[in-house]
């Protein structure tokens, strides 16, 4: 995918635009307001990256509202220091899609921004998922692998659901608590790998093939490639 | 010389016009009084004797009046009464008079006027009557034996607006002494602790006068900021000391893989574990600024209706699996919904973390029970109670403080900031965390105001008179 990366700290640049190269994807950059906004507008891009703090007169918000308003939908990501709740709905109404707060991890970047161009494709349509020979059929809500019918209940299936939307990409706890859970915050012990491990029991555990894989440093991966 | 400009002596001349006023508005109708009483009074007696000069006239006829009045006149004490007769052209006939005064006009009547009396102008009050034949008759009174009783109605007059002043400036400058005398006094204990040391108190007496209260209120205060202060300093310094564990880590193991340069394996775990410790100290960070958020109070204007009911089912929920795992049972008691107004994110959280808290110290094969209900009159109750090892008596009021970890809790995971945060979101919800022996293990109690959003309370304190007002919440 092709990202526009608009930040004016250099490091957190560098980190960024090699990560996003080494997993093989193209990053534009514009360390400040005014190239951000030139960029933005007059590059087709599959996601901005935005910082909301810029140098120069304009600011993230300002740049997101700006697109939104001329008609631009590219998904854009806001990844700010600042973390307040309130800050985070500022964010969301002004027109971006995604908040990541700094510090992030790589990893959870990398898998938003997967989310957000998959979610710009769109494949919302579906009522029947599949990955493998597992699959969900969401309206009579069955899962099955294989030949074998899974029973799950209702957050497993919400789980499930999700991972299956997003088959092939990582997917990271906080990802899983704040779309499946709905939580927005951090509950400290993992409770999530005890959900997923528990996943796992229904639908690899008896199979030669294990569909749900932990990415090392990141989360989670729902594939059936290897 | 500018004058101080003093509440106390703006008091005291307030007080002193005041009295003046009071006095001007007491002396007022005395004075109408008199001056009526004694001018009717007057002119009654003037009248009474001109009636019985006409009497004497309609008797006697001119000549015989005439003769009664040189009769009057030769008794008379000179200059108390004034007697003139005169014929219809004013010419005098008998009276104590020379000459029809020029300022009385001629028509009958009683007047007020100066006529010169024993060689100096004095006021002289006249009843002036025409008799049959044309005859003037003119009977009149010096009054100037009144003017001493007069003068002495304004020297009194005078002389109470006199001492009133004095009176006034008096005790306004002693007020304002006595006041000073306090003012300074606080003022002193200000500025000591304006200079730092938060430990000085105002003064205060067994009277309960209005700076004494005022004194007992700001005492209060600074008992408030002490703490608040102190409380700050040992969250710094406990965040100093919790960061520092996690960096000194950090160093060393970079120093280490400076030092050494191990094989890539090595150092890519080595990189892996740097990054897990920065991650811990970014964990503190944001347990801590949450926190702040919190406290600063300002979420409560993204209050919502939340069911409560709901929440700690998603919660029962979202925890069993690791309930599970530690082979504890999770079992959520809940009757119907709960209404609360609140924030539903925060509330999630704090439900969380004392789900958290307990699974954690958990034994096995126990229960952990999370209980929501309504409270007749007063909001819903939210309980957790476990049976693990509980918090001792003396460490329950330390457990909620920031940092703070308890004896059985060395060795778990957690930075101590769990039910701090707990506390933090039932406090914006005007509640505070209640800690309670299970026998054995931990309740937690929140009890949430359905109204809440009206209560504001402060953080916490170790006054007493504040924890009973929290012991007995008031709904409105």
């Amino acid at each position: 995918m092709k990202v526009l990366l608009v930040e004016d700290n250099e490091r957190v640049t560098q980190f960024v635009v090699k990560g996003l190269q080494e997993a093989g994807h193209t990053a534009d950059h514009a360390a400040n307001g005014r190239d951000g906004m030139f960029l933005a507008a007059s590059e087709p891009y599959d996601v901005i990256v935005m910082d909301r703090m810029l140098p120069g007169d304009i600011d993230g918000l300002a740049i997101i509202e700006a697109l939104r308003k001329s008609g631009k939908r590219t998904p854009i990501l806001i990844l700010s220091a600042l973390a307040e709740v309130d800050e985070r709905i500022k964010g969301l109404r002004a027109g971006g899609d995604d908040y990541l707060t700094k510090p992030f991890a790589f990893g959870e970047l990398l898998a938003r921004l997967d989310a957000l161009t998959r979610r710009a494709q769109g494949e919302n349509a579906q009522t029947r998922l599949e990955v493998a020979d597992l699959r969900v059929d969401l309206l009579t809500r069955k899962v099955t692998r294989g030949n074998r019918g899974i029973t799950l209940q209702p957050r497993e299936f919400k789980l499930l659901e999700y991972l299956m939307r997003h088959a092939d990409q990582v997917v990271t706890r906080t990802m899983l608590l704040e779309n499946v859970w709905d939580y927005h915050f951090d509950p400290q012990t993992n409770v999530v790998d005890v959900h997923i491990s528990k996943l796992r029991q229904k639908i690899d555990a008896d199979f030669e093939r294990p569909l749900l894989r932990t990415v090392r440093n990141a989360g989670y991966s729902l594939t059936s490639h290897d | 010389m500018r004058f101080p400009r003093s509440s106390a002596l703006t008091l005291a001349a307030g007080y002193i016009a005041l009295g003046l006023a009071a006095l001007a508005l007491f002396a007022a109708p005395l004075w109408y009084a008199w001056r009526v009483t004694i001018q009717d009074g007057r002119y009654e007696i003037l009248q009474s004797d001109a009636l019985r000069l006409t009497d004497v006239f309609r008797r006697e006829g001119a000549a015989g009046l005439v003769g009664y009045i040189d009769n009057r006149v030769g008794m008379q004490i000179a200059g108390e009464r004034l007697l003139l007769l005169t014929d219809a052209a004013m010419k005098p006939m008998a009276g104590n008079m020379a000459a029809w005064p020029q300022n009385v006009p001629p028509t009958p009547g009683p007047y007020i006027v100066k006529l010169p009396m024993s060689g100096h102008l004095e006021d002289v009050a006249l009843v002036h009557s025409t008799l049959a034949g044309g005859y003037h008759l003119l009977v009149g009174r010096d009054i100037a034996r009144y003017v001493p009783l007069q003068k002495r109605f304004w020297y009194a007059l005078a002389s109470a607006v006199g001492i009133l002043s004095v009176v006034g400036t008096l005790g306004g400058i002693l007020i304002r002494r006595a006041l000073m005398t306090r003012i300074h006094g606080i003022r002193q204990t200000v500025s000591a602790i304006i200079q730092g040391d938060l430990s000085h108190r105002l003064q205060t007496q067994r009277s309960g006068d209005e700076l004494n209260t005022l004194s007992q209120t700001i005492n209060g205060m600074l008992d408030q900021i002490e703490q608040l202060v102190q409380g700050v300093r040992n969250v710094s310094n406990s965040i100093a000391h919790d960061l520092r564990t996690p960096l000194a880590e950090l160093r060393s193991r970079l120093e280490e893989l400076a030092l050494t340069r191990p094989d890539s394996t090595h150092t890519f775990a080595q990189i892996d574990a740097a990054v897990a410790d920065v991650d811990r100290v970014i964990g503190i960070f944001n347990a801590l600024l949450r926190l702040a958020e919190i406290d600063s109070g300002l979420r409560r204007s993204g209050f919502v209706p939340v069911d409560l009911g709901e929440i700690a089912s998603a919660a029962v929920d979202f925890y069993q699996p690791a309930a599970e795992l530690r082979n504890a049972r999770l079992v959520l008691e809940s009757s119907g919904s709960a209404p609360v107004r609140g924030d539903p994110v925060l509330l999630a959280q704090a439900l969380g973390n004392l789900i958290d808290n307990s699974l954690k110290y958990a034994p096995e094969h126990s229960t952990i029970t999370v209980a929501v209900g309504k409270v007749a009159n007063q909001g819903v109750e939210i309980v957790v109670a476990d049976r693990g090892p509980g918090i001792p008596d003396a460490e329950k009021p330390k457990a909620i403080e920031r940092f703070y970890r308890g004896d059985v809790s060395r060795g778990t995971p957690g930075v101590g900031l769990g039910l701090s945060l707990v506390d933090a979101v039932a406090r914006l919800h005007g509640s505070e965390l209640k800690l309670e022996d299970n026998q054995p293990g931990l309740r937690a109690r929140m009890l949430l105001s359905q109204d809440n959003a009206k209560l504001v309370r402060p953080t916490r304190t170790a006054n007493e008179e504040e924890e009973k007002y929290h012991h007995e919440p008031v709904y409105p």
